[in-house]
C-alpha cells in the first residue's frame, strides 16, 4: 500500500509541479495599448512620436534620382544604376513608392490613434487648450500625409473624380481571417478630408508660427500648395500672399545660413534633425528607402569632393545656374572640379565633379540637416503660377515675370532684369526652370513636371554625357511613370486595390 | 506470485536467516564466460552488504560470507547471476552473454531500446567518426554522415554557425533546425564553438514523428541527442591523450582574375582608373600584388585533449581537458577555447538507485570580424581580398588620415588594411552545461527518474574602432577628431530544464510493456547590458579599456554615450505519456501523447497537443524466415505530429527569447522628434497566434544480409507543416505592413537511404574494406500561401514562393544572350521572345530552382590492414542553384578603375567580336542584369570532404611499455571539390550572397596515445 501512496504522490508531482511560472510570463518594460495614454503628458509624448515618424528623405531621393537633378558620381559604387532608379525604372517594387506609401500611412494611422486617445485621457482643469493644440497638430499632420499620398499616387491633381489614396480617418481593425480590402477613394473625397482636417486644425491650434512644429501658418502653407496643385489658383494666391506678408524672401546671407540650419527667415516649416534623434545615421544609401541624413542621399561621408559623392549635380541643372547666384554657392561645393569644356573632356567622370552641398551638415555632423518642407520662395512661385494661369505673365507687378524677378533679385543680391515671356507656355516653362534651381534636392521636381510640364513644355532632361551610362536621357511628362504605382506592399494584402492600379503598371 | 508477495517473501527469508544463523565461511570459485574462458574483473558482492571483491586474471575469487546470503556476480555485457551460499565452499559460475546488453542500444528520447525493438527512424553515429576531425564546430563533422541531415556551412569563421536541416526545410519564418540535447540538457543549436567534440561518445539523430513526438514542443525539425563519454564501473584508471596540428588554407577559385598589368591595360582601354594614359612600359613597371593572399593566409590549428577514466565498485568518472586554438584563414579571425568536463556515474550497491552527473565548463575567445558579406569597402575584409585592384600594394599605406583625401574607391584594400590595424572585435564566452540524472527503482517494475539540466552562457562582446582609424576620421570629420567608438556588451542566458518521470516495465511471457509518464519544465532567462562609448582619446585608447573615453561636453552631442539593457524570459511546460508494447520481439507498437504550453502564445492558444503512433514487424524473427539470407529484416511505420513555437528564426543565445509576446498590441517609449521623449506604436499583436504543427508519416525497412555484411535501411516520408508562421501582408493603413500569423502549409517528402557493405573481411591480420552510402531525396512544395494569387515576392527580392513551388524559388526574368547587333544584353519575355528591355513585373518567371538540394548525402570507403587505416568520405549535393554575385562583380565594366576584374571581360562584345557571352562594356542595359538569371549558377558539387590515413601500433609491440595504444594519423578536409561553381567555396545556404568567408581546406596531423 505504501508503494502506491508514494506512486500517487509522485504522479501528482509530475503532473502539477510548478507549471504556471513557466508559461505565464510578462516581459518587463512592455507598454500595452490601454496603458499608453493616460494624461496630457502622455498625449504630448505621443505627438512627439508622431513627428518622429515623419520623414521626407525618400521623397528627396526619388525626386533627385528619378528626374534630372543628379548624375552618377565619380565615386559611385553602382548607386542608382544597380536598382535602375536612375534609368526611369519605376514599378510596384520600387523603393520610393513603397516607402512614401507606407510611411505616410504610418503617420496617418498614428495620428488617428492620438486623436482617439485625446478622448480617453484624463484632462485636468486648464489643460484643454494644450490638448486642443496637440489635436490640431495631429489633424494637420494627417492632412499633410494624405496630401503626400495624393501627390504621388493620383493620376491627375485637378480631376476630383480620379482615384486618389485610401481615405483613412479611423483606426482600422486587424483580423487576419477576414478580407482587409480597402479601395482607393476619389480625389474629391480625399481632398475633402484634407480640407476638413485643416479647418479643424486651424481652430484647434494655439500657435501661429513655429519653424519646427505645426502651426496655423503650416495649415495655410499646405492649403496654398494644395490649391496650386489642384489649379485652384485664386485660393492659392490668397494663401501664398498671406504667408509672404509674414515670411519674406531671404537675402543672400540668410539664404546660405538657412541651409546650415542657422536661419529661419524663409522657413514656414521644416523637420528638425538633430544628433540625438533617430535619424542621425547614414540611412539606406543609393536607394529610395533613404532615411537617415538627407545628404547621405548623395554622398557617403560629407558634402565635399573627399566625402565620396556617389551622386553629383546633374550637368543640365548645373548649366542653368549662374555662378553669381547664391544658389550656386549653396548647391555646389567649393571643392568641386568644374570643367570649362566638359563636353570635350577626355575623362568626363573624373574631370567634371559637381559636388552637391545643399545638405552640408549641421551641429558638426556632416550631411545632417533639417528637412525643409514649406519655404516662402515656394509661396512666391505659387503666386507666379497663379499669375501665369490668368495670363498676367509680364509686367512690373503681380505678374509671373515680376515674381521671378523678385526672387532673382534676392538670390543675386542686386537688381536683375525683368524677364519677358512670349507666351503662357514660356511663362510656365520659366517657372519650372526657376523652381528647378530654387527647390533642387528638396523633393519637388517630379511633382512640378507632372503638373506643369505640359503647360510649360518641359520634361525630364539630362545632359547627354550624364546619360551615356544607361541611355536614359529624357522622359516626356505624358509618360505613365509620372504617377507612382500603388506599391507591392499594398497590392498584396489589399486585393481590391489591385484592380485600381494606376495605368501603365 | 504477485510482485508484492514476492517482495514480502524475500524480506521474510532474509530476516529469518540473518537472525537464526550466523555461521561464517570462506567461499571461493572460478568465473568463466560463455565459452568457458576465465573472466577477470567480475564483481562479486554479497547482496544487501557492502562486502565484495573481484575476480583475478584467472577468474578466481574468494570471499567470506554466511550460509544463506546471496552472492551476486555481475560483469558488463553478461547476465547478472545470483547464488545462495549453501553448504559448499566452492561456487563456480559460467556467465552468459547478456543478449540485450550486447545489442546496439538505440536512443529513443527519454528511454533507450535495442535496435531490434525500436520502431523509430533514427541513426546513431559513434565517436570514431567525430573525434580527430579538426572542425571547431562538431556539427560540421556530421555533414554527409546521416541520410536526410543536410548540414551547410556558410562561413569559414572558426567555430562559426552551420545551418542544419533534417529532411528539408520545414518552416518559412520559424526556426528550422533540430533540437540538440546533450546529456539531457537542451542546448543552443547555433553555438557549438565552445564544445569539445572529442568528448562526444555518440550522436543520435531522431527523424520520424514516432521518435520526435515525445519532444512535442521542440521536436518538429528532428532531434539530435548527444551523449558524452563516461567511465565504466570496476575499471582501472586509463589516461589517453590526443594532439592534432592543422593547416587551414583557402580553397581554389576559377575566376581567372587579372594581375596588375592586365588590370591597368583594361583600364587604359576602357578609359577609367589609374591605367588611363599609361604607356606600355609604365604598365609593365607597375607593382603586382594579390590581395587574396594578403587578407587570406594559412592558419594554424592546434588541439589537445586529455581524457582520464576510472571506475570503482559504485562510481565511475570521466574527466576531460581540452585546449583548441584555431587561426582562421581570414585575417583577424580565430578561436581559442579551453574545456574541462567531469562525468560521474554512480549507483547503490543493490543497483536500485543510479545517478549520473555531467558537468562541463567551456571558455572560448573568438576574433570575429563583422560586416562579412557586406558591400562596405571600408568594412568587409573579404571584399578587399576579392575585389582590390592588384596595382595597389600594402606599401601604399601610411596611415588612416592619408587615405581621406583623395578618397578613391580603388584604395579599398588600404581602407581595409587600416581597419585590420585599428579595429578590434572579440567575443569571449563562458558556457557551462550541467545535467543531473537520477533514477530509483521503486519496485522491480517501476522506476522514478529525474533529469535536471542547465545551460549557462555568458558572452562578452568587445568591438572598438580606434580614434586614429580611417573610418573614425572619415565619419567624424574635422569637427570631431576623437570620434572612435567602443562597444561592450554582456549577454547572459540561463536555460533550465527539468524532466520528472515514472516508468513501468514488465515482461510477461512473450509480452513486454513499457509505460512512462512524464512532465517537463523549461525556463529561460536572458539578461543583456552594455554601452557604446562615443569618443576615444588616441593618447590613451586601448581596446576594452576606459582610459581613453571622452566625456560629453556642452558644445555638442558627439560624446553622448548610449547605455542599453534588456531582460527577457521564456518558458514551456509539458506533460506526456508513452506506451510501448512488444510481442516476442516480432511485433511492436509505440504510442505517445503530449500536451505542451508555451509562454509565447496568449493564454487561450497556449496549449498544443501532439501525438504519434509507431509500429514494427521484425520479419526476420518469424519462423518462416529461419533459412533466409536475412539476418535482420524489419518493417517500420509511424505517423504523428510535433509542434514548433519558434515563431521567428532567431539564432544563438537570443533564440529562446525572440518573438516573446507577438500576441500583444504594444506601444513603447523612446527618443522621438528633436531628440525628445516620445511614445510610439511598437507592435500590432496577433492574439490568435498559435503552434506551428508538423505532421509526418514515415515508412521504413531495416535489413542486414549475408551474415551482416550488407546492412542498410530505407525510409520514405511525407512531412506537412500546417499553420505555418508567415509574414502575412497587411495593408499599410494599419501602420505596419506585415503581421506574423499562422497561415498556409508546406510539404516535404522524400527518401532516406543508408547502405553499408563489408567488401573484404580479412580479420585482424588481413585486409578489411568497407564501403558506405547514404543519401536523401527531398521534394518541397508550398501547399498554401496567404495571398489571393498564391504567390509572395518580397520587394526587391530575387526569390519568392508560389503554390506548388519550393521555398525561396528564384523568380526573375531569363537571360538569353548578348545581342550580336549592338552588344546589349538580351533577355526573354514570359513568352520566350527576346527583348533588351524586359518588364520586371510581367516578364519574371518561376524557375523551379532554389538553394536547397534535391539530392544530398555522402559515401565512404574505409580500409584497414594490420594497423594501417584509410578512411574517406565524399559529400555530394545535387539541385542547388545560387547566384554568383562575386562573378558578376568581376565582369562588371562599371567598376573598371575601382575594382579587380576577371579575364572574362576581355571577351566583351565589340563590333569585331559579335558572338560572345560578355556584353559590350558600354551596353545600355547592364543595370537590368541584376534582376535576371544571368548569374544564377548550379552549385552542385562532389567533394572529398574528409580523408584520413593512419597507423595504430600493434598492441604486441606495446606490451612492455607504459602505453596501451598509440595511433598516428593525417587528415585532409575539403581536399578536392568537383563543381561548376567558380568561386572559392560551393557550399552555402545564401542564395544571393557574395563576398562571404569561404570554408577552408584543412590538412592535419595527429597523435593519440593511452596509458
Amino acid at each position: 500500500m505504501k508503494t502506491y501512496n508514494k506512486l500517487f504522490i509522485l504522479v501528482v508531482l509530475i503532473v502539477f509541479s510548478g507549471c504556471n511560472d513557466a508559461i505565464d510570463i510578462d516581459q518587463p518594460g512592455r507598454l500595452p495599448t490601454e496603458e499608453a495614454f493616460k494624461n496630457l503628458a502622455d498625449l504630448q509624448d505621443g505627438l512627439t512620436g508622431l513627428y518622429g515618424l515623419y520623414d521626407t528623405t525618400s521623397e528627396i531621393q526619388f525626386n533627385a534620382v528619378f528626374t534630372d537633378e543628379v548624375s552618377i558620381g565619380f565615386d559611385s559604387g553602382g548607386q542608382g544604376i544597380g536598382n535602375g532608379e536612375y534609368g526611369f525604372v519605376l514599378n510596384p517594387n520600387s523603393a520610393a513608392a513603397n516607402t512614401i506609401w507606407a510611411s505616410n500611412y504610418a503617420v496617418i494611422n498614428f495620428a488617428n490613434r492620438i486623436i482617439e486617445a485625446s478622448e480617453i485621457i484624463t484632462v485636468e482643469t486648464g489643460e484643454q487648450e494644450d490638448v486642443n493644440h496637440i489635436l490640431g497638430q495631429a489633424y494637420a499632420l494627417r492632412a499633410y500625409s494624405h496630401f503626400q499620398i495624393q501627390s504621388y499616387f493620383t493620376t491627375d491633381y485637378t480631376d476630383d473624380t480620379a482615384l486618389g489614396g485610401i481615405l483613412l480617418d479611423f483606426i482600422p481593425e486587424i483580423d487576419v481571417d477576414t478580407d482587409q480590402s480597402r479601395p482607393r477613394s476619389t480625389n474629391g473625397a480625399v481632398f475633402g478630408l484634407i480640407t476638413a482636417d485643416l479647418d479643424l486644425a486651424e481652430n484647434l491650434l494655439a500657435i501661429e508660427s513655429d519653424p519646427i512644429y505645426v502651426s496655423q501658418d503650416f495649415v495655410t502653407a499646405l492649403r496654398a500648395r494644395m490649391a496650386a496643385y489642384r489649379s485652384q489658383y485664386a485660393q492659392a494666391d490668397t494663401y501664398a500672399a498671406e504667408l509672404l506678408a509674414k515670411y519674406p524672401i531671404a537675402d543672400r546671407s540668410e539664404y546660405e545660413a538657412m541651409y546650415l540650419d542657422e536661419d529661419n527667415t524663409e522657413i514656414i516649416f521644416k523637420l528638425e534633425r538633430t544628433l540625438s534623434d533617430n535619424y542621425n545615421g547614414q540611412g539606406s544609401t543609393g536607394s529610395g528607402f533613404a532615411g537617415g541624413w538627407a545628404g547621405a542621399n548623395f554622398a557617403f561621408i560629407d558634402a565635399t569632393i573627399t566625402g565620396s559623392p556617389y551622386f553629383e549635380m546633374g550637368r543640365s541643372v548645373f548649366n542653368l545656374i549662374n555662378s553669381e547666384d547664391i544658389r550656386f554657392d549653396v548647391n555646389i561645393d567649393g571643392t568641386s572640379i568644374i570643367s570649362d569644356d566638359y563636353q570635350n573632356a577626355a575623362d568626363y567622370r573624373n574631370e567634371d565633379i559637381l559636388v552637391i552641398s545643399k545638405y552640408p551638415g549641421s551641429e558638426g555632423q556632416p550631411l545632417m540637416n533639417d528637412l525643409k518642407v514649406f519655404r516662402s520662395s515656394e509661396m512666391l512661385f505659387i503666386r507666379a503660377e497663379a499669375a501665369a494661369s490668368t495670363g498676367n505673365i509680364n509686367g512690373n507687378t503681380n505678374s509671373t515675370a515680376a515674381y521671378i524677378k523678385q526672387l532673382r533679385d534676392a538670390r543675386f543680391g542686386e537688381d536683375q532684369s525683368l524677364p519677358s515671356y512670349a507666351s503662357q507656355t514660356e511663362a510656365f516653362g520659366a517657372i519650372l526652370d526657376e523652381r528647378r534651381i530654387e527647390l533642387v534636392f528638396e523633393g519637388h521636381r517630379y511633382k512640378d513636371l507632372k503638373r506643369l510640364g505640359a503647360l510649360g513644355n518641359r520634361g525630364i532632361s539630362r545632359d547627354p554625357l550624364d546619360c551615356e551610362v544607361n541611355g536614359a536621357c529624357s522622359l516626356e511628362v505624358s509618360d505613365y511613370r509620372f504617377t507612382n504605382p500603388i506599391p507591392i506592399i499594398e497590392l498584396t494584402p489589399n486585393t481590391v486595390i489591385d484592380e485600381q492600379q494606376n495605368p501603365g503598371y | 506470485m504477485t510482485t508484492k508477495s514476492f517482495w514480502l517473501a524475500v524480506v521474510l527469508c532474509t530476516c529469518i536467516f540473518t537472525t537464526a544463523l550466523a555461521q561464517e565461511k570462506n567461499i571461493s570459485g572460478t568465473i568463466t564466460d560463455q565459452s568457458g574462458l576465465p573472466l577477470p574483473g567480475v564483481s562479486v558482492v554479497i547482496s544487501g552488504t557492502s562486502n565484495g571483491t573481484q575476480t583475478d586474471f584467472e577468474g578466481n575469487y574468494s570471499i567470506t560470507g554466511n550460509v544463506g546470503q546471496v552472492l551476486r556476480f555481475s560483469y558488463i555485457g553478461q547476465t547478472t547471476v545470483q547464488r545462495t551460499i549453501g553448504s559448499s565452499t566452492t561456487i563456480n559460475v559460467q556467465m552468459e552473454d547478456d543478449a540485450e546488453a550486447l545489442q546496439e542500444v538505440v536512443v529513443q528520447g527519454y528511454r533507450t531500446s535495442t535496435k531490434e525493438k525500436s520502431s523509430i527512424a533514427s541513426v546513431t553515429i559513434s565517436s570514431e567518426t567525430i573525434t580527430s576531425r579538426p572542425n571547431a564546430n562538431f556539427a560540421q563533422t556530421l555533414s554527409g554522415q546521416v541520410a536526410g541531415l543536410n548540414i551547410t556551412t556558410s562561413s569559414g569563421q572558426p567555430g562559426g554557425n552551420t545551418n542544419i536541416n533534417l529532411r528539408g526545410v520545414g518552416s518559412v519564418n520559424g526556426n528550422t533546425e533540430p533540437l540538440f540535447i546533450i546529456d539531457g540538457a537542451p542546448v543552443d543549436e547555433d553555438n557549438f564553438r565552445s564544445l569539445n567534440s572529442n568528448d562526444i561518445a555518440s550522436i543520435s539523430v531522431l527523424k520520424d514523428a514516432g521518435a520526435t513526438a515525445i519532444y512535442g514542443n521542440r521536436g518538429a525539425n528532428g532531434v539530435v541527442i548527444i551523449k558524452t563519454r563516461t567511465g565504466s564501473f570496476n575499471q582501472d584508471t586509463k589516461i589517453s591523450y590526443t594532439a592534432q596540428l592543422s593547416f587551414n588554407s583557402l580553397q581554389n577559385n576559377d575566376y581567372d582574375l587579372m594581375n596588375a598589368q592586365e588590370q591597368l591595360t583594361l583600364e587604359r582601354d576602357f578609359g577609367n582608373g589609374r591605367g588611363v594614359g599609361l604607356t606600355d612600359a609604365e604598365i609593365a613597371a607597375s607593382p603586382d600584388f594579390d590581395w587574396v593572399d594578403f587578407f587570406f593566409d594559412t592558419g594554424l590549428t592546434q588541439s589537445h585533449t586529455l581524457n582520464i577514466t576510472s571506475g570503482g565498485e559504485n562510481v565511475n568518472v570521466f574527466t576531460s581537458l581540452g585546449y583548441f586554438d584555431q587561426e582562421g584563414i581570414l585575417q583577424s579571425s580565430g578561436l581559442k577555447r579551453f574545456n574541462i568536463r567531469n562525468n560521474i556515474s554512480g549507483k547503490s550497491a543493490n543497483d536500485r538507485f543510479k545517478y549520473t552527473s555531467n558537468f562541463s565548463i567551456n571558455y572560448s575567445e573568438s576574433d570575429e570580424p563583422n560586416n562579412i558579406g557586406g558591400s562596405g569597402i571600408n568594412r568587409n575584409y573579404v571584399l578587399g581580398a576579392y575585389q582590390s585592384v592588384p596595382y595597389i600594394t600594402p606599401d601604399d599605406y601610411t596611415n588612416g588620415e592619408a587615405l581621406l583625401s583623395p578618397l578613391s574607391f580603388a584604395n579599398t584594400p588600404l581602407f581595409l588594411l587600416d581597419r585590420l590595424l585599428t579595429y578590434t572585435r572579440e567575443e569571449a564566452e563562458l558556457k557551462i552545461i550541467g545535467s543531473f540524472n537520477a533514477s530509483y527503482n521503486l519496485t522491480d517494475d517501476i522506476k522514478a527518474s529525474i533529469t535536471l539540466s542547465g545551460d549557462f552562457t555568458d558572452e562578452h562582446l568587445l568591438s572598438a574602432e580606434g580614434p586614429t582609424s580611417f573610418n573614425a576620421l572619415l565619419f567624424g570629420g574635422g569637427a570631431n577628431p576623437t570620434s572612435g567608438v567602443q562597444n561592450q556588451f554582456v549577454t547572459r542566458t540561463f536555460n533550465y530544464n527539468q524532466v520528472l518521470s515514472l516508468n513501468y516495465l514488465k515482461t510477461i511471457g512473450k509480452h513486454t510493456i513499457d509505460f512512462g509518464l512524464y512532465s517537463e519544465y523549461f525556463k529561460a532567462h536572458y539578461r543583456f547590458f552594455g554601452f557604446t562609448e562615443n569618443g576615444l582619446n588616441p593618447k590613451t585608447f586601448y581596446p576594452g579599456d576606459g582610459d581613453g573615453f571622452v566625456s560629453d561636453n556642452g558644445d555638442n552631442d558627439f560624446f553622448v554615450d548610449v547605455a542599453s539593457a534588456d531582460i527577457l524570459n521564456a518558458g514551456l511546460f509539458s506533460y506526456f505519456g508513452q506506451l510501448d508494447y512488444d510481442f516476442d520481439t516480432r511485433l511492436g507498437i509505440t504510442g505517445t501523447i503530449r500536451r505542451d504550453a508555451s509562454s509565447r502564445f496568449s493564454s487561450s492558444n497556449r496549449w498544443g497537443t501532439f501525438w504519434s503512433v509507431a509500429g514494427r514487424w521484425n520479419i526476420s524473427n518469424e519462423s518462416f524466415m529461419e533459412d533466409s539470407v536475412f539476418d535482420v529484416l524489419k518493417l517500420r511505420g509511424s505517423y504523428g505530429t510535433t509542434g514548433n513555437q519558434n515563431i521567428v528564426d532567431a539564432t544563438g543565445q537570443f533564440a529562446p527569447f525572440a518573438a516573446a509576446d507577438l500576441y500583444l498590441d504594444l506601444f513603447t517609449t523612446g527618443t522621438g522628434y528633436a531628440g525628445l521623449n516620445s511614445i510610439i506604436p511598437a507592435q500590432l499583436g496577433n492574439p490568435i497566434l498559435k503552434w506551428e504543427e508538423i505532421e509526418q508519416a514515415n515508412i521504413g525497412l531495416d535489413f542486414e544480409i549475408f551474415n551482416r555484411r550488407l546492412r542498410g535501411s530505407i525510409d520514405g516520408y511525407i512531412k506537412t507543416t500546417k499553420d505555418l508562421f508567415q509574414d502575412t501582408p497587411l495593408s499599410a493603413i494599419n501602420g505596419q505592413t506585415e503581421l506574423e500569423a499562422n497561415v498556409g502549409s508546406l510539404e516535404n517528402k522524400g527518401i532516406d537511404l543508408t547502405l553499408n557493405y563489408n567488401l573484404l573481411q580479412g580479420g585482424a591480420d588481413g585486409i578489411n574494406i568497407s564501403i558506405g552510402l547514404n543519401g536523401n531525396y527531398n521534394k518541397q512544395e508550398n501547399l498554401e500561401i496567404p495571398t489571393e494569387d498564391g504567390t509572395i515576392v518580397e520587394v526587391g527580392s530575387l526569390t519568392g514562393r508560389q503554390v506548388g513551388g519550393p521555398l525561396n524559388e528564384y523568380f526573375v526574368y531569363r537571360y538569353s544572350r548578348v545581342n550580336p547587333e549592338n552588344g546589349n544584353l538580351l533577355f526573354l519575355t514570359t513568352d520566350g521572345e527576346e527583348t533588351e528591355d524586359p518588364n520586371v513585373d510581367t516578364d519574371r518567371v518561376w524557375l523551379g530552382k532554389n538553394i536547397y538540394p534535391d539530392y544530398q548525402g555522402g559515401f565512404t570507403f574505409d580500409l584497414d590492414y594490420k594497423g594501417f587505416f584509410l578512411s574517406t568520405q565524399f559529400n555530394y549535393v545535387i539541385g542547388v542553384d545560387r547566384y554568383d554575385f562575386d562573378l558578376s562583380g568581376f565582369q562588371d565594366p562599371t567598376s573598371i578603375g575601382q575594382f579587380r576584374h576577371s579575364s572574362d571581360i576581355l571577351r566583351a562584345w565589340t563590333p569585331d567580336n559579335t558572338v560572345t557571352d560578355i556584353a559590350s562594356l558600354t551596353a545600355s542595359n547592364l543595370s537590368l542584369i541584376g534582376n535576371s538569371d544571368r548569374y544564377l549558377t548550379s552549385a552542385d558539387y562532389l567533394r572529398l570532404r574528409f580523408v584520413q590515413v593512419g597507423y595504430s601500433i600493434p598492441p604486441k609491440v606495446l606490451e612492455n611499455t607504459w602505453f596501451t595504444n598509440i595511433r598516428l594519423f593525417a587528415n585532409a578536409e575539403n581536399l578536392v571539390t568537383f563543381s561548376e561553381w567558380r568561386g572559392f567555396d560551393a557550399e552555402t545556404v545564401l542564395s544571393t550572397g557574395s563576398r562571404e568567408y569561404p570554408s577552408p581546406r584543412i590538412y592535419s596531423f595527429g597523435l593519440e596515445f593511452g596509458f
